[in-house]
């Protein structure tokens, strides 16, 4: 392994300790929702009940954008962005783009809301920020996503916090390999009745051993995504373009073309999508159109990384005729490393490149990062137990956040359930994890014990986790027959999932007391 | 999704094997025996490493993704089902 100086070793460990407990908590809480927002889908489908498995683009649709487009002020046709919503609805956003006073640079239109028949539902006018948020069917995916992405925190503020505790990760991940002179000697040595310090020494060590690779992958996908618009993009505008945003996203995503303004009607939208299905072996995930109306009209469809690969396929049409270009890169003009890595990092960062499995070793991934960044707090905690008792408030904290956190979401997930058939789940979503994060809090101020809220806030998170599915059942979700009947196993995995995953927390925590009348040591040994 | 099981699968068993025949693992738990030896290791950890590079050659991008993320996960449930067999150290 790599041998330091004493000296530099020192200075390695304060860096990745600082690092840790400085950013640690925040980072936490990034990865644990990113952990379950792996399943956003999943769990979209399983919490609203959805069971349309075909892709609106699968249906007809041609009719439906066609309708829009009459309603929508030409003013609105540079762009047309077309995409699923809901139980495998339509949403379209007809808009052009602008530069505020301030100099931000955003996308202004009408965001159209279709039904299964292709009726328009809801149509709603304003910048993308103003118009795209959580509906009363998905609030539970949006919350978790909008958790993981910026932590609620309006933009840019909230991105960039995010990129930054990617940036620690990043740095906790290359000093832990640094300072970690037996990588490989101690990648199976889990002592379990060691001083406080191995034990939680070797949770750490060895968690975060096998999935550093991964450490290093996510931190800097994450980042990359948090920085992306954020600073990257007006860097380079400003560098490159005179800080015309759009032209820099014309020329680097565009599809130049000799400019022609003529009206012509745009072509058949179901024919472009039936053969982009034909020819990539999947429905479009999202479709633009450019100049919609326009004879230099271009459509672009996007699909999921074919098999075997990993890059996201993109396919260019003429908006005119509907006719099949060429496949497009996902950068530039011509297909570039720079691109192809680029195009990547989505499916590297998601997961979301092979269906259930890959999304399921993700899952698993994130769920050792979490282990890690908890076990990292506490080491760093005990460690100093006897130097500083100041610091119990600290190590209160780090309980809150630990099994606090899972603890508001799963409370959240039960509030979606109860107020989603009332059609005010976007308000009790949000309120639900506030309120149980509050409780968390109490606990951690009231409570005498950690061991004690510990066990506490663990038994209830295993306790509502295994009672979700009975209480989706109640509150009118579709039943198991039916899920099955339509093709939707995944409501009774994720059922199945859930039932498991909280019985076996109330089994780790309690079995032995019922058994033997002993309690059990907990695999996140509280510092105590 | 066949051939990234497989891999997963295959190298999980040789990671299996390489937990038990662990010499530092076997000291802490003070079981008897001095677990493998060095070059056993390295022989089986190459192994284990025959099918990401086999997924890799093959240009299956995705399967060598799931392998090396199956790996990591599977390794560190591997070190956990080991550590609750007791692996002591006063």
């Amino acid at each position: 392994m790599i041998h330091l100086q004493k000296e530099d070793t020192k200075l390695m460990v304060a860096v990745h300790g600082w690092s840790g407990i400085l950013l640690g908590l925040l980072l936490y809480a990034v990865v644990i929702t990113g952990m379950v927002a792996v399943f956003a889908e999943e769990i979209g489908i399983w919490s609203a009940g959805h069971v349309e498995t075909r892709s609106a683009f699968e249906r007809p649709f041609d009719q439906a954008i066609r309708t829009a487009a009459a309603r929508t002020p030409p003013k609105y046709y540079e762009g047309a962005d077309i995409f699923e919503i809901g139980d495998h609805n339509l949403g379209a956003f007809f808009h052009r783009h602008e530069t505020e006073p301030d100099g931000e640079f955003v996308s202004r239109g009408i965001y159209y809301q279709f039904d299964r028949e292709g009726r328009i539902v809801k149509a709603a006018h304003g910048t993308g920020e103003e118009v795209f948020g959580p509906r009363n069917d998905d609030a539970l995916s949006s919350f978790l996503v909008d958790t993981h992405v910026r932590l609620h925190i309006p933009n840019p503020w909230g991105l960039i916090l995010t990129g930054i505790l990617g940036l620690a990760m990043l740095v906790a991940a290359i000093s832990g390999l640094l300072i970690h002179r037996h990588l490989f000697k101690d990648i199976f040595t889990l002592r379990r009745k060691a001083n406080p310090v191995l034990v939680d020494r070797d949770r750490h060590s060895v968690a975060g051993t096998w999935s550093l690779p991964f450490a290093f992958l996510l931190a800097f996908t994450g980042s990359f995504f948090s920085f992306f618009g954020t600073i990257g993009v007006p860097i380079v505008a400003m560098a490159a373009f005179g800080g015309d945003v759009q032209a820099l996203n014309d020329a680097v995503f565009g599809n130049a073309a000799k400019p022609d303004t003529r009206p012509v009607a745009i072509g058949n939208l179901d024919r472009v999508a039936a053969d982009a299905l034909r020819r990539t072996g999947g429905a479009p995930t999202f479709v633009t159109i450019e100049n919609f109306g326009r004879a230099d009209a271009q459509i672009t469809s996007f699909h999921e990384p074919k098999e075997r690969g990993l890059e996201p396929q993109t396919l260019l049409y003429s908006g005119a005729s509907g006719a099949f270009e060429r496949v497009k890169p996902s950068i530039g003009k011509q297909p570039s490393a720079g691109g192809t890595l680029a195009a990547i990092m989505a499916p590297i960062h998601f997961g979301n490149f092979a269906g259930v499995l890959s999304k399921a070793i993700w899952f698993g991934l994130g769920f050792a990062m979490c282990y890690v960044t908890l076990t990292g707090l506490r080491l760093w905690l005990v460690r100093r137990r006897e130097a500083a008792r100041s610091l119990g408030w600290l190590e209160r904290a780090v309980t809150v956040v630990g099994f606090g956190l899972p603890f508001a979401l799963v409370a959240c997930s039960a509030a979606f359930l109860l107020t989603m058939p009332l059609g005010s789940a976007v308000f009790w979503t949000p309120t639900a994890f506030v309120g149980a994060s509050l409780l968390a809090i109490f606990g951690g101020m009231a409570l005498r014990s950690n061991a004690v809220l510990d066990t506490g806030l663990q038994t209830a998170t295993g306790a509502i986790l295994a009672l979700l599915p009975v209480l989706r059942l109640v509150t009118g979700g579709p039943g198991w027959g039916e899920a099955l009947s339509v093709g939707q196993p995944i409501i009774v995995a994720v059922d199945i999932g859930l039932v498991l995953a909280g019985g076996w927390m109330l089994w780790r925590m309690h079995a032995a007391r019922f058994l033997r009348g002993r309690d059990v040591a907990p695999a996140l040994q509280p510092a105590e | 999704m066949i051939m990234s099981l497989l891999a997963v699968a295959f190298s999980a068993a040789i990671i299996v094997i390489l937990g038990r025949g662990d010499p530092k693992r076997r000291r802490t738990a003070k079981l008897a025996g001095e677990g493998q030896s060095v070059r056993t290791r390295r022989l089986l950890s190459a192994l284990a490493c025959v099918p990401g590079l086999y997924c890799a050659l093959a240009g299956d991008a995705a399967a060598f993704m799931i392998w090396l993320g199956g790996c990591a996960v599977a390794g560190w449930f591997v070190a956990l089902g080991f550590g609750q067999t007791g692996q002591d150290l006063a």
